[in-house]
């Protein structure tokens, strides 16, 4: 059976976020509240006009339930939920969101995400001890994802520099982003001579400790026209997501994934978005792409996952400056998580408002020159969770 | 006939220079090393790893009990016994016991497994494992002498053994030696060391001169003696009172390894039975608030050399040993230094339904693609997607490294940072992720397509128990 999707059924009308970084003097609500009065200022909405809400949080002490969306807005009783989905846990909120736009319930919802990670401290994300068995080795995101670098380096013969230009070119575009948390650019030799973090991976290959929060107002296609980007508004084409394993190191060699050469739930999702957007050389086709970076190596592996490059090539096209801004797929043209930080559940509506911002001509960093599609992607866990959005501008 | 069917030993990784201990209390120089237990060892995951030793080629759901002897047990209540077989993959319906409190009590074990094996029909073999991990005071002279280690020994009925127990006999005696209160000490106290060597002088050998009264024999006739001493001049004096030929009483191991109590009669003896001599008899003693002499013939040279060449036993290990450089090291894996250490939560009910994947080390196969899996805790297959077709599999403790990091930034609370996590294909079928413990310089010396072992280890205290998983490391040759 064929999957309907919601390709053309859900608008963009407003789009902000936060600042990212070190925000010690804001709680969580207070983010939030920023972001979302952004995008319904955006929208040329009041919050009167938001009919039900999806926010993504990951962590319990940002907040445990959609209930909080009452308490930052006042909605006086509307319905919200909190989503949590791994890293994709703002876009899943956006996903949840279109759903509500495309079933026809709702005529205008919020999607939104926030997370506040440095009240915990700044020394990598809290909980690894939490996923539940307590004799199973629990490493440390960075550590989960050197597990792929490692045999990256084995397989492809890539090393350490090839990660260091990912950090280099998202750091570059990051500089100009006056949102972004670290607006430096940085060199090869630093990023290279930094502390290690997890083998091979150093400071410069993971993304930091950030807050944040970014939101989206949706509604339907014909309704858009009635709202302040009438214009401009943007189209969801696809959003698709997959799911595998949290625990890719018990998958057997026979098995998917197995290789860790490669994100199975992204080229699982990747299939299902292009399917459903109609793309069919994605490389060509997409001008600029959000994708999850929460380590160098991350980046890399999804350039080759989404079908940006051939396997084993993504090292060599980055050096060639084929993910560049103003290359032939622009890849991070915000600065990625590299430059803003990954607060879990607000980073997949960062990038969807990031890529509408593209797409409407109004990137607050780097332009990509003439972007008509774009693409955001997140992937959580260990390799567990991808989730893909494909926007448009209106036909 | 009774005797020991097999034995097994386990020395830690790491010797202690005395050097180092002279060095950093300005005490005068003694020679030598000792072996000391990396900091997730304690006295049961080093029984683990000599029960394993012991039982190389022999199904461990062939034997009938396991008695634990040492003096530092990781509870008082709860024994170590019943884990130490379960980790071993044993059966339920066998016999386990711990035998405490004395340096003794591995002797005195052996001739419980005596015992039970006569007077029950149904028990035919048990398995004693002594195990210590002997705590000094730090900057007295006891740091010089106490030792790590556990041995095994498998005492078994059958028609044909490679050593028969012929005799045992015991003496109490008690004096107040040293000693440990179980509420108000840390470490081991003595009221005047002479007198604590006078009655061991006394005691051992009463044992050993009855137990020779008893079977009509000489001193002469004794090929090897292998009895617990803690001091090298009072062990050369018994054997002179004892009238040992040259080269009978065992004294080999305390230069290198130390005084490790509870096991080291049963060290001395495994050493000297790599070179074993037609139908040499042999004495086994053990001292502690009385003491135990065992006397044994030799009965087949063959088997014995079978034994010595798949065995780990007491030169295998020494052969993987290496020296630690630095005194604080030492300090550190005793946990004398106040540090906090990661934690982790922890379910003592979680770990008892997993029992078969975190203990026994099993894993499933899916009976529809055939494929290996681990842990057991899906019911669908990870590869060919059938539900509800997996069987339990045991799983190797041997396996190749196929990919790894170094991680800084999450710890173990027993292991230094950073901690190599290993994905690592095991022998004969699953993948499994485990931490990698006692590696130098892990940037240079984990690789894909490095060979590991895996080895028993505490894992953390979360919830205020013991945690205990495995690990891997380096090979160190255990079969």
């Amino acid at each position: 059976m064929a999957i309907k999707g919601i390709r053309d059924k859900v608008a963009i009308i407003g789009v902000d976020s936060t600042k990212y970084g070190e925000l010690w003097d804001k709680n969580q609500y207070d983010l939030l509240f920023e972001a979302v009065q952004g995008a319904t200022k955006d929208a040329g909405i009041t919050k009167d006009e938001i009919e039900a809400s999806w926010v993504g949080i990951f962590y319990y002490f940002t907040g445990l339930s959609g209930a909080m969306i009452e308490d930052v807005l006042r909605l006086d009783g509307k319905p919200s939920t909190r989503t949590e989905n791994f890293c994709a846990s703002g876009m899943d909120a956006f996903r949840n969101a279109s759903f509500a736009i495309a079933s026809g319930a709702y005529d205008v919802v919020l999607a939104c995400g926030v997370e506040k990670l440095m009240d915990q401290g700044s020394s990598g994300l809290p909980g690894s001890t939490l996923f539940g068995h307590p004799l199973y080795p629990t490493p440390s995101a960075p550590a989960m994802f050197s597990l792929a670098a490692t045999r990256c380096f084995h397989e492809f013969g890539w090393t350490k520099e090839d990660l260091a230009r990912v950090a280099v070119k998202n750091h570059d575009n990051g500089s100009y982003h006056p949102k972004a948390h670290f607006r430096r650019k940085i060199t090869l030799e630093q990023a290279m001579k930094a502390p290690m973090i997890a083998d091979p991976l150093g400071r410069f290959d993971c993304c930091a400790m950030s807050d944040g929060s970014a939101a989206l107002i949706l509604t339907r296609p014909e309704l858009a026209e009635s709202y302040a980007h009438a214009d401009d508004y943007i189209l969801v084409k696809a959003n698709a997501i997959s799911c595998r394993t949290i625990f890719p190191w018990y998958v057997p060699p026979n098995g998917p994934g197995a290789d860790f050469t490669s994100f199975p739930s992204t080229v699982k999702a990747a299939e299902y978005a292009y399917k459903e957007a109609g793309i069919t050389n994605p490389r060509q086709e997409i001008d600029a792409a959000e994708v999850h970076d929460c380590f160098t190596i991350t980046e890399l592996i999804n350039d080759q996952d989404l079908q940006f490059c051939d396997r084993g090539m993504a090292a060599e096209e980055l050096k060639n400056g084929t993910f560049n801004w103003d290359g032939e797929t622009a890849v991070n043209p915000s600065g990625g998580l590299k430059s803003f930080g990954h607060p879990i559940g607000s980073t997949g509506c960062r990038m969807l408002q990031e890529i509408a911002k593209q797409l409407q001509g109004r990137a607050e960093g780097r332009q990509v020159p003439d972007a008509k599609i774009g693409l955001c992607h997140n992937l959580g866990g260990a390799f567990s969770v991808a989730s893909i959005t494909v926007l448009g501008q209106r036909e | 006939m009774i005797g020991i069917k097999a034995y097994g030993a386990y020395l830690p990784k790491y010797l202690l220079p005395r050097e180092l201990i002279g060095k950093a209390w300005e005490f005068p120089m003694v020679p030598g090393t000792k072996a000391i237990a990396s900091a997730d060892e304690d006295s049961l995951t080093m029984s683990v790893e000599a029960g394993l030793d012991c039982l190389t080629g022999i199904d461990p759901k062939t034997i009938d009990g396991l008695f634990f002897a040492s003096t530092t047990q990781v509870y008082t209540e709860k024994d170590s016994a019943s884990l130490i077989a379960t980790v071993l993959d044993m059966r339920e319906d066998i016999i386990t016991n711990d035998f405490t409190d004395s340096l003794k009590s591995g002797t005195s074990a052996i001739a419980r497994a005596i015992d039970t094996i006569k007077a029950n029909k149904d028990v035919k073999s048990i398995l004693v494992i002594a195990a210590d991990t002997r705590e000094p005071e730090p900057s007295t002279m006891w740091e010089y002498g106490f030792a790590d280690g556990a041995a095994a020994l498998l005492v078994a009925d059958e028609d044909s053994l490679p050593i028969s127990i012929e005799d045992y006999y015991s003496v109490s005696a008690n004096v107040t030696g040293p000693w440990k209160r179980t509420k108000e000490d840390a470490f081991i106290r003595t009221f005047e060391v002479k007198m604590d060597a006078k009655f061991y002088i006394e005691n051992i050998t009463k044992v050993m001169s009855e137990i020779l009264k008893r079977n009509n024999l000489t001193p002469e006739d004794i090929d090897v003696a292998a009895y617990y001493y803690n001091n090298p001049r009072t062990h050369a004096r018994v054997s002179k009172m004892m009238k040992f030929n040259q080269g009978v009483a065992q004294n080999g191991l305390f230069f290198q390894v130390g005084d490790t109590g509870t096991p080291m009669p049963f060290m001395l003896l495994i050493s000297a039975l790599r070179r074993p001599k037609e139908d040499a008899k042999v004495i086994l003693a053990g001292f502690g608030d009385g003491a135990d002499a065992i006397f044994m013939k030799i009965q087949d040279r063959n088997a014995l050399r079978g034994l010595s060449k798949s065995r780990m036993g007491i030169f295998g290990s020494q052969k993987s040993m290496i020296a630690i450089e630095n005194y604080n090291r030492f300090l550190d894996y005793k946990e004398y230094l106040e540090k906090d250490r990661y934690t982790r939560e922890s379910s003592a009910v979680t770990i008892w339904r997993d029992t078969a994947s975190v203990y026994k080390w099993y894993g499933v196969k899916c009976k529809i693609c055939g494929t290996i899996q681990y842990p057991d805790m899906f019911r669908s297959c990870y590869v060919c997607r059938a539900d509800d077709q997996m069987e339990r599999v045991k799983l190797s403790l041997k396996g190749t490294i196929f990919t790894f990091t170094l991680d800084h930034l999450v710890g173990g609370t027993y292991l230094d940072i950073p901690v190599p996590r290993c994905v690592i294909d095991l022998d004969g079928g699953g993948r499994v992720l485990l931490n990698m413990t006692e590696i130098e310089k892990p940037e240079e010396n984990v690789k894909i397509g490095m060979r590991v072992e895996l080895t028993f280890r505490k894992e953390h205290e979360g919830a205020e128990f013991k945690n205990y998983y495995w690990k891997c490391r380096p090979e160190r040759g255990r079969k």
